[in-house]
């Protein structure tokens, strides 16, 4: 019987291999997707598991605020913060502080900059789950200067010799380091994945006098999960009297379970967050596409009963039951599934990569064979069986054999409506995709697009330190030589993204009504390097710079007379008109007091998402980058040039260049992202949908293709039968519309009023959108009216 | 072995009721051979796929080896049916991807058979019939008179002791045809199975031990 079974199984496979084909197809791009974007959830919520101690390890998040103006949280804190809440509190029974830094690292003939190494308290092996292959953990970071390599890290620099009880140099300086151990390298769902981990004590930034200058992240490990509410309930009252002499500020402190760091935190780790709700958007689409494949199947495959609707008979009147014949059938979509589910596996397997750069994960193909991963791919399998493959065998064993057998397929309505609702909500599901998809990509291009009141073309964005810092002004002048560079300028933060927080306040406000203020301290080429807008004043000159040299940091504020130039922003909320703040006294921060030199338009400084806030530049000595303006031109020549002279003039630091373009860009990372996914899903659901519409559309097909033939014999054209079969398919897609725009429109909104500046929702992308649904369902049902419209009619009046 | 009583079948179009079949009374022996003539729409068709059990009466009563037939339940009827009864259709409805041999022993596969008693019964009946050489064929390899001849083995492989045909000449040449009937004659005589045919012509009736003449769903002769 069986053996029966599988034979005209798979001779019908095969005889309809264009069918077979496209099932199997829609089934495995579902599946693929499914299991790709399952083993990236599974990814995403192992992040940190482990860490075996992970359950007892909190992070401590910091808030503040001067009195007045907007209060700051975030991720750091000072060096006091472990040191201190570990006397008060008995239920810490250890803690870390990290700060992970870029560094220079010499060895021998290796120079390289590496981007990654993360400074930790020795007790971090006591918190942490990184095993050390060499050295001992306990005191491998005990004393300043010893550091730890990671085993890639270590291959890089010693190849296949031991590395342990050399020595590496750090900085500009030329720090000594001694490698005190190799640990394994760090997992891919981790929260910090340094490459090289050096004694905290090496930044000799200990100290206990103040919680300011916060700058480093802790993690407090309790005597049980429970003490971390304990502890967070307690902290505010303590802080208080910590604090109690220091007027109206505000501060305190809380602290965020380490698992829920990755998907639930607002605050970066050492490695970029995931938001949680990208995660519910993944998972929905995931689910979608897979009922869209079910649906696809399903319709297909009903449509393919009918062929099979003589065989049902014949062998209902060789005495077969419904039931014999429901589970021929479904053997049928079992063998198909099961066909699909190794095409899925290897498929999986080929796009992995390709998965990992598009969400820029390392996922590894081992967490394909976890238990969740399989029995999820085996749970959807059980679905689509049970789901696709029950209807149409339930449809094909209730065949009577004597309609069939006459070959006069009474045309039955029982059906008709749920492959017509599944059909409605499949291209509900594809156009709802597209509508966003436009609206998504008319954003991003509008973020490329805006003008964000920088230059951000043709500046090259190189890094800074004290060594290059020392000879500065001949520095800069050298780079000028290079043809088709006009200005340098220094920052301690790019024009695209300036942080830090300032305080400031006007010389008529209270010295404790302070303002929260974005601060950058720059020099003179700064302005026209950033091709910054001054509106009222002039920029700063050489010897506004000058003059910063000789205030120093103990010196009295007031002999200090700082120049600033403040954006309109800063101008508004210090009270001023911009055109009449240039000459006003002003304070950044009450250490640096000051006048407005000069007052420059708005520019987006942060993120779109947020408003444009309070700017204020101010003159330094020391920066970190250097904004290098190029004119248009070969750029390849001036970046030759340019490294060129950084080999002569800098031979202690790696030549590393970043575009100030690329590093906009990477503001908008996830958006891009998430850019790129709805694109790829939409086309995979498209393409779904019009292979189900197609299975829909030869299933009317045949239903009519006695109409169809005495329609012709009366002299219809082919257009007249191409109208006839498509009315119908474009009614169900202007229902489809119908229910999938608006719900398109309430739900991208959201997504848009997260930027601060945004487009409108147009209504002609709804119209694009609809034009480009009614043409594919043109298309597929036009395609196969002609192909029904062109047979000869006798062919089909003869079966009676 | 079949008992007719009063049978009526309609079908409601619109609030008129048509009446294919109208007080239908009969009675088949075992061992008997049956022809229905009669023209188009006569109900024919109706009354054999009554017969058959593949179609239900509006009213009436249907004895089969003296069980009530519509007071059954549908396993009980299929059961009833997969012992009694073959059938052979006009348009022969072969399974197109199965071979001749495949054909015909898919009867045996329903009535949970075993595999080397399957492949005696099957041969034995491809002797007969004289068809060995073409058990490997598809049947769109054969011709319409070598089809119909492979339905009829099909129907008659399970040994059943009701064969109905639905004109099973229909689309055949006369030889072919005639070939058919005598066959049928055959297996009506030397095996004693009872045949009802469905037919239009006059010549394959006359194969038959009785001939029932339709007339808008009324039995004109018996």
């Amino acid at each position: 019987m069986f053996k029966n079974y599988l034979k005209t199984a798979l001779r019908s496979l095969f005889k309809n291999r264009f069918y077979t084909a496209i099932n199997i197809f829609s089934l495995t791009v579902g599946l693929t997707c499914c299991i790709l974007i399952t083993l990236y959830i599974v990814h995403e919520t192992s992040y940190d598991r482990f860490h075996t101690k992970g359950n007892r390890i909190a992070r401590v998040i910091m808030e503040y605020n001067f009195g007045g103006g907007s209060t700051t949280t975030g991720n750091f804190t000072s060096t006091k913060v472990l040191p201190a809440f570990k006397r008060q509190f008995p239920q810490i029974e250890e803690g870390v502080r990290m700060h992970q830094l870029e560094r220079v690292i010499a060895y021998e003939d290796k120079l390289f900059t590496e981007k990654k190494v993360m400074f930790a308290d020795s007790t971090v092996f006591n918190l942490f789950d990184f095993p050390l292959l060499q050295g001992n953990p306990k005191t491998a970071l005990s004393g300043s200067k010893k550091i730890i390599l990671t085993q890639t890290t270590a291959r890089k620099y010693f190849g296949n010799t031991d590395p342990v009880g050399k020595i590496l140099f750090m900085s500009s300086t030329r720090i000594p380091f001694e490698v005190t151990g190799i640990m394994a390298d760090i997992p891919a769902n981790s929260q910090m994945r340094f490459d090289m981990l050096a004694s905290f004590s090496s930044l000799e930034a200990n100290q206990e006098r103040t919680y300011w200058n916060a700058n480093y992240t802790t993690y407090l490990m309790m005597r049980s999960p429970d003490d971390i509410k304990t502890v967070e309930a307690k902290i505010s009252a303590f802080i208080k009297e910590e604090m109690k002499d220091q007027g109206s500020v505000h501060l305190t402190y809380f602290l965020e379970p380490l698992f829920s760091i990755h998907l639930q935190s607002p605050y970066d780790s050492f490695e970029p967050n995931n938001n949680i709700l990208y995660i519910y958007i993944i998972t929905g689409v995931a689910l979608l596409i897979l009922l869209i494949a079910c649906f696809t199947y399903i319709n297909l495959n009903t449509a393919r009963s009918l062929e099979r609707a003589k065989e049902v008979g014949i062998r209902k009147t060789a005495g077969a039951t419904i039931k014999q014949i429901f589970v021929q059938f479904m053997g049928e979509s079992v063998v198909l599934t099961i066909l699909a589910t190794v095409l899925t596996v290897i498929a999986v397997w080929l796009v992995l990569p390709l998965f990992n750069q598009l969400t820029d994960k390392e996922i590894p193909m081992s967490l394909f064979y976890s238990k969740t991963i399989i029995l999820s791919l085996l749970g959807a399998v059980l679905i689509i069986i049970v789901l696709s493959g029950s209807y149409p065998a339930l449809i094909v064993s209730r065949f009577q054999p004597i309609k069939v057998l006459k070959g006069s397929f009474a045309r039955t309505s029982s059906g008709n409506a749920l492959r017509r609702s599944l059909t409605v909500f499949q291209f509900g599901i594809s156009l709802f995709l597209l509508v966003s998809t436009f609206i998504i990509q008319k954003q991003l291009h509008f973020i490329r697009n805006k003008k964000m009141g920088f230059d951000r073309e043709q500046v090259i964005i190189l890094p800074s330190d004290s060594k290059i810092m020392s000879t500065i002004a001949a520095f800069k002048a050298e780079l000028k030589k290079v043809p088709g560079i006009t200005y340098v300028g220094r920052a301690q933060h790019s024009p695209h993204n300036i942080i830090g927080g300032y305080n400031m306040r006007s010389a008529q406000m209270p010295s404790n009504a302070q303002l929260n203020v974005k601060a950058d301290p720059v020099d003179e080429e700064f302005i026209p390097a950033a091709g910054l807008e001054v509106l009222y004043g002039s920029n700063f000159s050489e010897k506004d710079i000058a003059n910063v040299q000789d205030y120093t940091f103990d010196m009295d504020p007031a002999l200090k007379n700082f120049p600033f130039i403040i954006n309109e922003t800063a101008a508004r909320q210090l009270g001023w008109e911009p055109s009449k703040a240039v000459g006003q006294k002003m304070f950044l921060d009450d250490t640096r007091p000051g006048y407005v030199k000069a007052v420059i338009k708005d520019f987006h400084f942060a993120s779109i998402h947020n408003p444009i806030g309070p700017l204020v530049l101010f003159p330094t000595q020391w920066s970190s980058i250097l904004l290098v303006k190029t004119t248009k031109g070969n750029i390849s020549t001036i970046l030759a040039g340019l490294e060129n002279k950084w080999k002569e003039l800098a031979p202690h630091r790696p030549f590393q260049f970043k575009f100030l373009d690329d590093e906009f860009n990477s503001m908008y990372t996830s958006e891009i992202r998430l850019g790129k996914v709805f694109n790829i899903f939409t086309g995979i659901s498209i393409l779904l949908a019009c292979i189900g519409l197609l299975g829909l559309c030869s299933y009317a097909a045949q239903q009519r293709i006695k109409e169809i033939g005495i329609r012709k014999i009366m002299g219809a054209g082919v257009t007249d039968i191409i109208r006839l079969m498509s009315a119908d398919f474009i009614k169900l897609s202007l229902i489809s519309m119908a229910i999938a725009f608006p719900l398109a429109f309430l739900s991208i909104n959201k997504w848009l009023q997260s930027f601060a500046y945004r487009i409108d929702i147009n209504w002609w992308l709804f119209a694009l959108a609809a034009v480009i649904g009614l043409a594919l369902v043109l298309l597929t049902t036009g395609l196969l009216a002609a192909r029904a419209a062109s047979i000869n009619p006798v062919k089909n009046l003869r079966t009676e | 072995m079949i008992q007719l009583k009063n049978i009526f079948k309609w079908i409601n179009t619109g609030r008129n009721r048509v009446f294919i079949l109208k007080d239908i009374n009969l009675e088949i022996g075992e061992g008997d051979f049956v022809s229905i003539m009669g023209p188009s729409g006569s109900g024919k068709s109706t009354l054999l796929n009554i017969i058959g059990m593949l179609d239900e009466a509006s009213e009436g009563q249907y004895l089969f080896n003296d069980t009530d037939v519509f007071s059954l339940k549908e396993k009980q009827r299929s059961q009833l049916y997969k012992e009694n009864i073959g059938f052979v259709f006009q348009a022969y409805h072969l399974i197109d991807e199965l071979t001749v041999y495949e054909n015909i022993e898919t009867p045996l596969l329903y009535h949970n058979i075993k595999q080397s008693e399957r492949q005696s019964m099957v041969a034995d009946i491809l002797d007969r019939f004289n068809i060995v050489g073409k058990k490997d064929l598809f049947p769109s390899q054969l011709s319409g008179g070598q089809q119909q001849l492979v339905g009829i083995a099909r129907a008659i492989v399970t040994k059943p002791k009701l064969l109905l045909a639905d004109e099973p000449t229909g689309n055949l040449n006369s030889s072919q045809g005639e070939e058919i009937m005598e066959l049928f004659r055959k297996l009506n005589e030397e095996n004693g199975t009872t045949i009802i045919q469905v037919t239009h012509s006059e010549k394959n009736a006359g194969y038959g031990k009785r001939i029932i003449e339709l007339l808008d769903g009324r039995i004109e002769k018996n």
